[in-house]
């Protein structure tokens, strides 16, 4: 088995009387997908902000290459190679496409408080923005403000602005959330080239179970705030309980081929 | 690689031209009317000193009051437009930086240069400090908690200082130990010309602020915070910046406005040096360059035309200073029906659309 980047350990979160997360522990290995699966309520995003350090657990640990970032607030995760996506797109409406994907690429570099050069004369970070453009396919539309993309390309920004900092680990929160079911395909291609080409490791949280089980490597399945399953895309798609609790009839297990 | 910002194409004065040739007018401004009036840009001369008296030297009066709000409004901006955090206290930078230079210059015995420069630096740093203090204890709270705060402290200020004895309290006191090229009452042409270059510099370094790294990430901030964390920027930092410079650049605005009324008073710290400039942004153009100094233009020049002019209609007089507040209410209320993003952000948004329809229909936007 590959080396375990991100591990949670006996993770809880109670708002109040209501607890959200429950004892989760699941461990992702370097260079893989892992998609974290469930039912509406299951507490998939819960376990998502408390990976990427917006919520603190109650209970329960993070532990990132080794190192306990439990208490590590949101910016000092991204320092640590960590990018995340929004459920909601979450792009900077009034910026340009460009201006998003330089804001990203500069985020990590030492510039930020050079108030008296012009962004756009620190070459670097335009360079690595038109690089993220591209892979995503945004190339045509430097200019143009953000919010007044299509829906498709506010998800592809949102992708393109991970990329540009380049972190290891990727947590991709519902990358297909409101996207024509036409243009999925093409987000999973980019999803995973980014994987592919850049060694990254993907953490997930999706419902669209076509792009679950053509990308991830291991998928854990919670339901009620616990871990219900845990294995790879076959598994889970014959695992009973699982069919039992949120399959069902919303997917087909592929017949031949493997995932 | 394609150009990145359409002005870059042609000569360097290209796009320029317009506040190039503001600029000029501005420089000649006192000796165009002069010229128009016949009056001596520099006064009247009575025995050996200079009496300010006369058209020019009234309206370097009027010009020197915009400049002044316009610093005041521009700051405003700074925080406001492009950081988006909504700040109701920032008379307290404006009055406070006019209580320190009059306390220099009229309770120590330094010398007048001497105490000038100090009051000068001392005003500015306490408003940095003030800023990055507020900003530390309260730029936690989102939104409408900091601005009560803020509304607050500019609140107790204000109470303080039209209580405190050593500065007359709410008579407060006068301004006398100028250096004659600064003292409107002697020279007002050369502090007209200060007060026009600090406006310049302010919009400049303003302009470069915003363009640089730094002010991407104000910007960023205003549009989605979390957003900007989960990039790893501590937006704390970028907001106690922003909150220091733009206390800074509004102490500036205060420094020249105890300068040019040789007065300094608790008044300096009332909430309509908070309004104002609240209401000049948002006319001129919330997050716009230019917005703040055209909304601050704009009202002041209102001011000064309509209050004390009288409306007869139907042989009925009115006296527009009586409904001045009233009136400036409806002129507010109709800006904002007719540019719902501020003057300068209604004209730019429009732009932008008819350029975006010319790039998706194919034709290339015209000019």
């Amino acid at each position: 088995m590959a080396d375990v980047l991100l591990m949670a350990q006996n993770l809880r979160k109670a708002f109040g009387g209501l607890v959200a997360v429950d004892d989760v522990s699941i461990q992702v290995a370097s260079d893989t997908t892992h998609s974290i699966i469930g039912p509406n309520g299951a507490g998939k995003t819960t376990l998502f902000n408390l990976l990427t350090g917006r919520y603190r657990p109650t209970r329960g640990a993070v532990i990132y290459k080794g190192r306990d970032i439990t208490t590590l607030p949101v910016h000092a995760r991204a320092h640590l190679g960590i990018g995340r996506s929004f459920q909601i797109t979450n792009v900077f409406p009034n910026l340009t496409v460009l201006e998003n994907a330089r804001l990203a690429a500069q985020a990590l570099g030492k510039d930020n408080f050079r108030i008296l050069r012009r962004a756009d004369s620190f070459a670097a970070y335009t360079r690595r923005a038109h690089e993220v453009l591209e892979i995503t396919g945004l190339r045509d539309v430097l200019a143009v403000p953000a919010n007044v993309l299509p829906h498709g390309g506010k998800r592809k920004l949102e992708l393109a602005m991970i990329l540009a900092s380049d972190p290891e680990l990727l947590l991709l929160d519902e990358p297909t959330a409101g996207m024509a079911s036409e243009q999925v395909p093409e987000l999973i291609a980019i999803i995973e080239r980014i994987r592919a080409e850049g060694r990254k490791t993907i953490i997930m949280v999706e419902h669209n179970m076509n792009v679950v089980m053509n990308i991830s490597n291991r998928i854990t399945v919670m339901h009620q705030g616990r871990v219900l399953a845990e294995g790879d895309p076959r598994q889970i798609a014959q695992d009973k309980t699982v069919q039992a609790v949120y399959l069902g009839e919303l997917y087909d297990l592929p017949t031949g081929g493997s995932a | 690689m394609q150009s990145l910002t359409p002005s870059s194409r042609g000569g360097w004065l290209r796009g320029y031209w317009l506040p190039a040739l503001l600029l000029v007018f501005l420089i000649l401004f006192p000796f165009i009317v002069g010229a128009l009036t016949e009056s001596s840009p520099f006064g009247v001369a009575r025995g050996d000193r200079m009496v300010m008296r006369g058209e020019s030297v009234r309206w370097q009066s009027v010009l020197i009051e915009v400049y002044i709000l316009a610093i005041l409004a521009m700051s405003y901006n700074l925080l406001f437009g492009f950081t988006g955090v909504i700040s109701f206290g920032h008379a307290l930078f404006f009055g406070t930086a006019g209580y320190v230079l009059g306390l220099l210059l009229e309770y120590t015995a330094l010398e007048t240069g001497v105490a000038l420069a100090l009051g000068v630096l001392a005003a500015i740093a306490v408003c940095g400090a003030l800023g990055l203090l507020i900003g530390f204890v309260t730029l936690r709270l989102k939104g409408v908690y900091f601005a009560i705060f803020t509304l607050a402290v500019a609140e107790m200020f204000f109470i303080f200082f039209g209580r405190w004895q050593l500065t007359r309290a709410e008579d407060g006191f006068a301004i006398t130990d100028l250096p004659v090229w600064l003292d409107p009452s002697q020279s007002r042409i050369s502090f007209y010309y200060v007060a026009l270059a600090l406006a310049v510099l302010t919009f400049l370094f303003i302009r470069r602020l915003v363009n640089s790294p730094t002010g991407a990430v104000f910007k960023a901030i205003r549009e989605n915070e979390d957003r900007a964390q989960s990039m790893g920027y501590n937006t704390l930092n970028y907001k106690l910046l922003s909150i220091t410079i733009a206390g800074m650049l509004a102490g500036v605005a205060g420094i020249l406005q105890v300068i040019l009324n040789k007065k300094v008073g608790p008044e300096l710290l009332g909430v309509s040096y908070t309004v104002d400039p609240l209401l000049m942004t948002i006319i001129g153009g919330i997050g716009t360059f230019s917005g703040p100094v055209i909304g601050a233009s704009g009202l002041h020049f209102l001011d000064v035309f309509l209050r004390d002019a009288e409306l007869v209609i139907a042989g009925i007089t009115i006296d527009i200073a009586n409904i001045w507040a009233l009136l400036l209410g409806v002129i507010f209320i109709l800006v904002v029906i007719v540019f719902p993003f501020g003057i300068i952000g209604t004209w730019q948004r429009r732009r932008a659309t008819r350029k975006q329809r010319a790039v998706t229909t194919g034709h290339p936007p015209s000019a």
